[in-house]
């Protein structure tokens, strides 16, 4: 369990507490134990479904039931409806995960029987259009996962579900349409790593396809990394990232020029020579630097600063 | 409630010696579905506090086989529940903390975990087909404690995980997912028992692991996340798989540990102030173990189980902890 409080509780309150939970609990052991017996019988009928919904609104992290819902539907509740009525259920089963979403946003269960039912959808309306009823689900499935990240940024089952939307949907938007809305997250949050990474997959396949030319791509990064570093210097994603798009280029002068702009922030002295001594004492003059205002991780500024000084010495 | 500046070992044994006994515990029975995990757990916790008979051998081993779903040639997390791949590790670390692997049949179980293979590489977790690099870390480490690695298509597996890598040098739960700290010990820890740790940008990842660590000395799972006790294991064995332990502050990082004991009742929180869990227990635990709190018992961070019973059957791997405290 996590974030749960330790409450104080009077005399009173405890045993008012006791009570309730004593109550819910023989109204879902009675449940529990009733569903998993039909399961265990075989039971494919509605009223044994109509009580796996009620069972999993109160635990939708029992998986089990879960599995058995959907041997429910595969066994009994497909065969012999039609395309549109099948599709009307799973539309239900979405419905109803979306609610249990708002509720529970990080359950895997949950986001699984999604994923199941989008999977299944069946052919339809029509002979001629067989994709209509796929289509029209798959595309509200976006603006469903935006909802959960407007919910919260970071949950990473939203971004997670978000790929696979964009992997898996008949009509995609483009890749450049993706990068447009990592930039919106990170201009609404510097700090959203989830957003800064979902941007390094996009730009990376954009490189790959040349539908943006990497190295003009990598500038305008820079540009972005930077406005983020001085609206919030100490905001560890902007920091990771820059040093990703650092290792992404080759450039000794971006480099350079890089530190520069680093030790301009720091109120460092200006700009040392472009030559190599003049990098390696920069680099060590920051790493002790470093290693004052980040105690905790010194072992690991003297260990690149060790690693610095011999590789030096090796020239 | 104070904290404490020791681990209070003797009310921990308890806690986890009282776990099952409140049958009227709400919370106890909506975990039903993690009850092989947490057996697990506990057994763990109590074997690195060296209190590893403080719950019957015999009572565990007669539960974990009552989760034997013998359609499936696995287990459930509980009796009636359905076989996963999670439980059925579970249920083998169990029975070889207990030396009481005789009571599995190796040769169906194997044939279970290698049925989950997808085509790309990644485990499912049953049937249903959830992927995640905790299912390959589930399957690696199963099928190594049974013996069977030589079964696995080493390639394939490795080449999964290396298409997870990000850009900032972790891992996420399937390709293209974010770096979180717990996937980045399963896919670290995969590649230790497979022996492909080269595949890891050992310094960006062991940089980002360090960066975990927050000014209360906590660790956190991604950036700009809550500290948790939890990450005490996650982050701390993968850095110990990378021999980089010491890129944190381990002194910050015991007292934030300790100060998430439950001094009344017994137990670790998430962090100072929560309710205690089983969970929380043996990672802060095994974290402090990690960090060579004195009179604690050595775990295996790729194998979350005692490290010289690790060690006895051959499969330690190279990773470094601190130096275990005098006092």
């Amino acid at each position: 369990m996590h974030g749960v409080k330790r409450v104080q509780y009077s005399q009173a309150a405890l045993e008012a507490k006791k009570q309730r939970d004593h109550d819910k609990l023989k109204a879902y052991l009675a449940l529990s134990d009733d569903v998993i017996a039909r399961k265990k019988s075989h039971d494919m009928s509605n009223e044994a479904f109509e009580l796996t919904t009620r069972l999993l609104r109160m635990n939708p992290e029992f998986y089990t039931v879960w599995n058995y819902r959907r041997d429910m539907f595969i066994e009994s509740l497909f065969p012999q409806r039609s395309p549109s009525e099948v599709n009307e259920l799973l539309s239900d089963d979405l419905s109803l995960t979306f609610e249990l979403l708002k509720q529970h946003p990080k359950v895997y269960g949950i986001w699984n029987h999604r994923r199941w039912c989008l999977e299944h959808i069946p052919d339809g309306p029509s002979p001629d259009d067989v994709n209509g009823y796929r289509n029209s689900t798959w595309n509200k499935e976006l603006f469903v996962v935006e909802k959960m990240l407007d919910a919260d940024a970071r949950n990473f089952h939203a971004w997670n579900y978000r790929r696979y939307i964009l992997a898996t949907m008949p009509f995609p938007p483009p890749p450049k349409s993706e990068l447009a809305y990592t930039t919106r997250k990170i201009e609404a949050n510097f700090s959203n790593f989830s957003a800064w990474h979902q941007r390094s997959k996009v730009l990376t396949t954009l490189w790959e396809t040349g539908e943006l030319d990497r190295v003009k791509s990598i500038e305008e990064e820079f540009e972005l990394v930077r406005n983020a570093m001085y609206t919030d210097p100490d905001d560890q994603s902007v920091w990771i990232y820059h040093a990703w798009l650092i290792g992404n280029g080759n450039y000794a002068a971006r480099l350079q020029f890089e530190i520069t702009s680093i030790q301009e922030l720091l109120d460092e002295q200006p700009d040392s020579k472009w030559d190599k001594k003049a990098l390696v004492d920069s680099c060590l003059e920051l790493l002790a630097k470093l290693r004052d205002i980040d105690p905790p991780r010194r072992r690991r500024y003297d260990e690149i600063a060790e690693g610095i000084r011999s590789g030096n010495e090796m020239q | 409630m104070t904290s404490s500046s020791q681990l209070l070992i003797p009310l921990h044994v308890r806690y986890i010696q009282s776990l099952g006994e409140n049958k009227d515990d709400l919370t106890y029975h909506l975990t039903a579905h993690l009850r092989m995990n947490a057996v697990y757990w506990g057994l763990t916790a109590l074997c690195i506090m060296d209190h590893k008979d403080a719950l019957s051998k015999d009572e565990t081993i007669e539960y974990v086989m009552s989760c034997w779903v013998d359609e499936a040639g696995a287990f459930g997390p509980h009796p009636d529940h359905d076989p996963h791949l999670l439980p059925t590790l579970s249920a083998i670390q169990i029975l070889v903390i207990h030396d009481a692997l005789d009571r599995i049949d190796v040769p169906r179980v194997t044939k279970f975990i290698l049925s989950l293979q997808q085509p790309s590489g990644v485990f499912a977790g049953d049937q249903f087909g959830e992927i995640d690099t905790r299912f390959l870390y589930s399957a690696v480490n199963a099928l190594s404690l049974l013996d069977q690695l030589h079964q696995l298509d080493v390639e394939k597996t490795v080449s999964y995980i290396k298409q997870c890598k990000n850009f900032d040098g972790g891992f996420g739960a399937v390709i293209g997912a974010e770096s979180h700290a717990a996937q980045v010990w399963v896919c670290t820890a995969a590649l230790a028992i497979l022996d492909r740790l080269d595949v890891i940008d050992q310094d960006t990842l062991a940089w980002w692991l360090a960066e975990r660590q927050l000014p209360n000395g906590g660790l956190n799972g991604r950036p700009q996340k809550l500290e948790d006790v939890c990450y005490s294991f996650w982050v701390l064995s993968s850095l110990s798989v990378l021999r980089k332990v010491s890129w944190i502050d381990a002194d910050k990082l015991t007292s934030f540990i300790l100060s998430a004991q439950d001094t009344e009742n017994g137990g670790i929180a998430d962090r100072p102030g929560d309710l205690p869990d089983v969970f929380h227990t043996i990672f802060g635990v095994a974290g402090l173990s990690l960090l060579g709190y004195p009179g604690l018992v050595d775990i295996d961070p790729v194998y979350c189980m005692p490290a010289n019973l690790i060690e006895s059957k051959g499969l330690r791997k190279g990773w470094e902890a601190l130096p275990r405290k005098a006092s």
